[in-house]
């Protein structure tokens, strides 16, 4: 089928599971973008993973993404599924590293650490340095170091996320009302709209938050109810989120 | 203090920013920054070599550490056409990297971009 073809067949079908709902139109949707799935699917095919559960995963992206899609943005659906997609394909490399390839000691190290970081944030009135942090815990800064790297490589949905943190808990804090957040950014960065509508809340939160408000993470960290390495974490696959929408994949 | 200048060159590919990322990091955080800005230097070092990477023509990108009196300044150098700003000052990007780093500008030479960003340690008394 034809670009054209497909994406007009894709605004009808749209069309028509919003009428109805039927779990059918939503399959036949998810069979039409198949290729799309299989293509980025493909970009990872040299890490060691089967095709096939690539684009299994990616398909999990695919729905959420259907799931997602405003038909009144004017957007193309497969430019509008393309980062869900990766972002998908791109956090099971990641859950699939963490469990295998981090040692315990530094898993443990890293929750420890990250009780002392919201300690000594508190006391000092901002985020504490690497020295800091490891006088307060009685171990080297290389230590340190290893731990905080360690912690950045991986998923915060990892069953063995070091954060500490309720990951799917409902976020505390003053809720910023929708008004600001589109005045702020749909000005300026009108391409920009259509990805924060598929962040979840906590996510549209943090990028308000730390770029238009100017906020550094440990104070969102405390406003939010997680941890600063968390939303290190998150604020890093947030912005790949956003690149991955804004113009295709960096990848060569 | 004795001034450090770390280099490293990688190919100017998409998986080797990685890298460039925790270089940054390693340099930042032994440097006395503190947590929030070793991970803003690490961000914004990511962005900087994403958009050189967009516009590079060339086989490797550079980045130069150095520690300077106020902070750590970081050059990343790629090949790139004449004329080619690199960055849209009206980008989102800029905005992100206006809110990452203390300091930003891109120079051009010789079919060389050069993105230079700049995070200044805060004082004893924890003012910036």
């Amino acid at each position: 089928m034809i670009n054209e073809d497909r994406r007009a067949h894709t605004k009808e079908l749209f069309l028509q599971l919003r009428a109805t709902g039927d779990p059918a139109v939503r399959d036949e949707l998810a069979q039409l973008h198949l290729p799309l799935v299989e293509y980025l699917a493909k970009r990872f095919k040299d890490r060691g993973e089967p095709l096939d559960d690539l684009i299994q995963v990616g398909s999990v992206g695919l729905l959420k993404a259907i799931d997602r899609f405003d038909l009144e943005r004017e957007v193309e659906f497969s430019t509008y599924a393309t980062p869900t997609i990766v972002g998908e394909l791109k956090r099971y490399f990641r859950d699939k590293g963490w469990a295998i390839r981090v040692p315990r000691r530094l898993q443990e190290l890293s929750l420890r650490l990250n009780k002392l970081v919201a300690q000594l944030t508190q006391d000092l009135g901002r985020a504490p340095t690497v020295p800091e942090l490891a006088k307060a815990a009685g171990v080297s800064e290389d230590e340190v170091l290893e731990a905080l790297e360690s912690g950045q490589a991986y998923s915060t949905t990892s069953l063995d996320a070091p954060s500490g943190d309720d990951e799917d808990a409902p976020m505390r804090g003053d809720r910023i009302g929708e008004e600001d957040m589109r005045l702020d950014n749909l000005e300026y960065f009108a391409s920009l709209a259509p990805l924060i509508e598929q962040l979840p809340e906590r996510e549209r939160t943090i990028l308000y938050l730390r770029f238009f408000k100017g906020m550094t993470q440990s104070k969102i960290a405390d406003q939010i109810g997680i941890s600063q390495m968390h939303v290190s974490r998150l604020l890093t696959r947030i912005l790949e989120f956003l690149r991955e929408g804004m113009e295709g994949t960096t990848d060569r | 203090m004795p001034f450090d200048l770390v280099t490293v060159t990688v190919p100017a590919t998409a998986n080797h920013l990685a890298v460039l990322r925790t270089a940054v990091g390693g340099f930042a955080a032994r440097d006395q920054f503190t947590l929030d800005q070793v991970d803003d230097l690490r961000m914004a070092v990511e962005e900087a070599a994403v958009q050189l990477l967009r516009h590079s023509r060339g086989e490797r990108i550079t980045m130069d550490v150095e520690t300077t009196g106020e902070g750590v300044e970081v050059r990343l150098t790629g090949n790139v056409a004449d004329d080619d700003p690199v960055i849209d000052e009206s980008s989102f990007s800029w905005t992100i990297l206006r809110a990452l780093a203390d300091d930003i500008r891109i120079e051009s030479r010789d079919g060389q971009a050069v993105i230079v960003l700049a995070k200044h340690r805060l004082d004893v008394d924890g003012a910036n």
